[in-house]
């Protein structure tokens, strides 16, 4: 049976961002939170990351290129400033200065709280938290557990959320967006165990629904990463900003996508191309492996187009980790060689592994401002009642290029931030506004169209379409063209592909007729977000004549400040994507655009 | 020698149109490259799309796929296929046992999140602002044997004999879970913690049969913390005390003394 459900406040979402805001929410004395996410919450992507959270701990230095902890009482190396600085370097000059200042300053802070609520961090002999050094951070500020950093985070907060009473929705499928009069209103939902839809109202909603990976052949995305709820605001009105911007990770395990954790190289690994060169000598002779991660991509690309590259089809390239010893492999990377063992057969204690540019960060996403309120054009005007954090977010620290370990902070920091803002706005007397609309009718028409019998007939209207099928071509076509290196030419051609499986998409069906758990059905809802969202990051591309951070235009290969310096905003209306643009945050005395280099 | 096809034999039950659970083949391409899981999405996208599986990371950190393989309780993700194949090219996958099914290899978990937050899974830390750390020891860390490497698939949970016919007793993955709370040196609950588990629906139930250890995919073992918690338990009214002692020396010598928290 369909039913209205009434929450004061809804999360979509249960990864760190989602988590974060339900938890802090809840202990700040909103009783009513319903979190929604459509794996079960622990199994959110967030368990997934490696590495490590950044943060200016000062607990360990650098001396003459060895690690040391700092002596207590002594001061370190690092700063928040530091921290800042490369962050902005990082982010090639379009992340928003202002969000930069505020996650940096929080970092130290967050961390230390995880650690308060039980996170099991690995340890220096003192006691204190260890750190690792990560591409593009001038100092080793990532924080870390072993490789499986994110897993003890999301498990940490998951626990203080249920402390706090915090009530989960698991495996229910947010599959709309209410916004009515500039004033949001609720979700449209489907239990996934029932397949029933519901109407879920609340005065006040939050997207945490995390990255968009999922849209290339090759990546390190878990199958969730759809980018549902970037599609579906987008669909609702709310623009999208950066959404050009994906970031390739250089060590994806071959063939297959999956990550070994920039760790590898925060530890010392070796890339090497077909002739065992250390390839990243021609490219960032100082920073070599450590240099960021869209530099490390494009260096691996570029020895692959010119034939060094290893495997089969030639297509990879050799992460080398052997001359760290059996004994440190063990003790940092336990979770990264078991991932080589059982994906490649390759011991990385005695073998090189096979690994390859994988698609990992979505820098783009829903405009926010530093309290997780959505906002909506270049004023930064509010949508009332609308708030997201992390992946699924662009506040706009990471700009054109993501540093490693400052997402893990990021979805902690903006999605505690964003818990104290719905506190105060549900506090200050946020209404609960009505609604009559009918978003589940129209979501059930939505969804028994993909399962119509006339469509499965074909419907006089052409050959009936497989989802499956159509979701290959698409991450192809994304992959081969508007990936690493991007051309016009290229573009184009991935834009008239997306527009031809957009037609198709419309004779898609579905056999599965079953109402309950019904995963084609779902898979059928996924993809067609992913279609939505590719069409923005086409047109962003085309439409930017540069190169910045992880955008790289071959027929445009500098950064062009003068034109460029400027987020993209993408909106959706009946003639398609329309494209405007919106001034950087820069602190002109403190950090002005200089030229990136490692 | 791979590049041949394979046999993956399926329990298939749909409970809204199924009388009962009944097994279907199905013919995959195997490659160097084919794990459990990508041949169970190669059938679901090219044979038959209502195969219902729950996956989501791909890599056995998010726990979703566990599923019984050959009769044996594992991880499907990062399962290469022709690992479990036998001598006739073929495997046998089933869904989690000892719960009901929702849907083909999906089970129905709630029994066993049910228990993990009985166990009250959070840390309960001392009360009071701190600026910086609690100065935990590596030893410390590694006292509590990588349980908070747990991610919760229920492969234990489903291969042990006493969840098979009563569930009510807590489980090795919520066990596992208080064992790294007690042993915590931050947590201000141990001795509620015992109280909790040390009964006949938890550590003192446990036969020993090491089934949960076997199963572990992450080569954790419950069964050796639920003997700890076992033998904690008969210490309990002294455990509060050292705790005390513990945490104040947890916090560097520059911040605020620790009084103990309600929860
Ligand atoms: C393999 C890997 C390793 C990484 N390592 C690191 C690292 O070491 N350091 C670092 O800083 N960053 C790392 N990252 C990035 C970082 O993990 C993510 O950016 C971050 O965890 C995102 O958190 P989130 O809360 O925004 O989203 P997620 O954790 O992805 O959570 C998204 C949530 O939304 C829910 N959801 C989505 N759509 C819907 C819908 N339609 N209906 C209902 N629920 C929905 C999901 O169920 C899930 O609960 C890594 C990423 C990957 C892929
Ligand atoms: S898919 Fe995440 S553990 Fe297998």
């Amino acid at each position: 049976m369909t039913e209205t459900i009434t929450h004061d406040v809804i999360i979509v979402g249960a990864g760190l961002a989602g988590s974060w805001a339900a938890m802090v929410a809840s202990r700040e004395g909103v009783t009513n939170i319903g979190v929604l996410s459509k794996v079960y919450p622990l199994r959110s992507h967030s368990g997934a990351a490696q590495g490590g959270i950044a943060g200016a701990l000062n607990n360990i230095r650098s001396v003459d290129g060895k690690l040391e902890s700092v002596p207590v009482g002594e001061s370190g190396d690092d700063s928040i400033e530091s921290h800042m600085f490369d962050t902005i370097k990082g982010s090639d000059w379009l992340g928003d200065q202002d969000s930069i200042e505020v996650m940096v300053n929080d970092a130290p802070g967050i961390i230390y709280e995880y650690e308060r609520m039980g996170c099991v961090f690995s340890r220096l002999e003192d006691g204190r938290i260890a750190q690792r050094r990560f591409g593009g951070h001038s100092s080793p500020r990532a924080n870390y557990a072993a490789d499986w950093t994110g897993h003890v985070l999301l498990h940490t907060i998951h626990e203080q959320a249920l402390r706090h009473g915090v009530r989960f929705y698991s495996e229910w499928q947010m599959m709309e967006l209410i916004i009515e009069d500039g004033v949001c209103r609720g979700v449209v939902a489907m239990d996934i165990l029932t397949g029933e839809l519901h109407v879920m109202r609340a005065k006040a909603v939050m997207f945490a629904t995390g990255g968009y990976g999922r849209v290339y052949q090759i990546t390190s995305n878990a199958t969730a990463n759809t980018g549902d709820g970037v599609a579906i605001a987008y669909n609702a009105g709310v623009p999208l900003l950066d959404m050009e911007f994906v970031q390739f990770h250089p060590t994806g395990i071959y063939k297959h996508g999956i990550l070994m954790s920039e760790a590898c190289r925060g530890e010392g690994g070796y890339l090497l191309n077909a002739n065992g060169e250390r390839f990243m000598e021609n490219y960032a002779p100082d920073k070599m492996e450590l240099a960021p991660r869209d530099l490390v991509s494009r260096s691996e690309q570029t020895e692959i187009n010119e034939g060094r590259g290893i495997g089969d089809d030639k297509q990879g390239i050799y992460l080398d980790l052997r001359h760290l010893g059996a004994e440190r492999i063990m003790e940092r990377l336990p979770q990264v060689r078991e991932i080589a063992m059982s994906f490649l057969g390759v011991d990385i204690i005695d073998e090189p592994a096979p690994i390859q540019p994988t698609a990992h960060y979505s820098m783009g996403g829903i405009p926010t401002d530093v309290n997780g309120q959505v906002v909506i054009d270049a004023d930064n005007t509010p949508l009332h009642g609308f708030f997201a954090a992390g992946e699924c977010a662009a506040v706009s620290v990471h700009g054109a290029n993501r540093l490693g370990t400052n997402s893990l902070l990021e979805a902690s920091v903006f999605g505690r931030r964003a818990g104290y803002a719905i506190a105060e706005f549900i506090k200050g007397g946020a209404k609960l506004h009505p609604y009559s609309g009918d978003g589940v009718s129209r979501q059930r028409e939505r969804l028994d169209n993909f399962m119509s019998k006339s469509r499965q007939n074909g419907n006089g209207r052409g050959q009936p379409e497989q989802v499956a099928a159509i979701a290959a071509e698409l991450k192809q076509n994304m992959t081969d063209n508007c990936g690493i290196y991007r051309t016009e030419e290229k573009l184009l051609i991935a834009r008239e592909k997306v527009r031809e499986l957009r037609e198709r998409f419309k004779r898609v069906v579905v056999m599965d007729s079953s109402q309950r758990f019904n995963t084609e059905l779902l898979t059928a809802v996924e993809t067609e977000h992913l279609l939505t969202f590719s069409e923005v990051i086409i047109e962003g591309a085309l439409n930017r004549t540069e190169s910045r951070g992880a955008h790289f235009r071959t027929d445009y290969p500098k950064r062009n400040d003068e034109q460029w310096m400027k987020h993209t905003l993408a909106q959706n209306t009946p003639e398609g994507v329309a494209l405007s643009y919106k001034p950087v945050h820069i602190f002109w005395d403190r950090y002005p655009p200089q030229e990136r280099k490692y | 020698m791979t590049n041949r096809t394979v046999t993956v034999s399926i329990k298939r039950y749909n409970p809204e149109t199924d009388k009962k659970p009944y097994w279907q083949d199905f013919q995959v391409e195997l490659t160097a490259e084919t794990t459990l899981l990508s041949a169970l999405e190669d059938i679901k996208s090219d044979q038959d799309g209502s195969l219902t599986f729950r996956r989501s990371c791909r890599h056995a950190i998010c726990g979703s796929c566990a599923m019984m393989v050959n009769r044996a309780n594992m991880l499907v993700c990062d399962l290469p296929l022709e690992k479990v194949l036998d001598k006739n090219d073929r495997v046998t996958v089933e869904p989690l046992p000892y719960q009901p099914v929702i849907r083909d290899l999906v089970a129905d978990q709630s029994s066993f999140w049910k228990q993990y937050e009985r166990v009250k899974p959070w840390l309960v830390p001392p009360e009071g602002e701190h600026q910086r750390e609690f100065r935990m020891t590596p030893e410390e860390v590694k006292a509590l044997e990588h349980a908070e490497m747990c991610i919760m698939c229920g492969a234990c949970y489903s291969s042990c004999p006493i969840i098979a016919g009563n569930k009510e007793y807590i489980g090795p993955h919520a066990l596992l879970k208080a064992f790294m709370r007690v042993l915590d040196p931050r947590d201000t609950i141990p001795e509620e913690r015992l109280d909790i588990v040390c009964n006949t629906e938890g550590a003192y139930r446990c036969h020993k049969v090491l089934n949960c250890t076997q199963a572990c995919p992450k080569g954790l073992d419950p069964a050796k913390a639920i003997a700890v918690l076992a033998n904690l338990g008969f210490r309990t009214g002294k455990i509060s005390q050292e705790r005390m002692e513990r945490l104040r020396s947890l916090i560097p010598a520059d911040e605020i003394p620790v009084k103990a928290a309600g929860d």
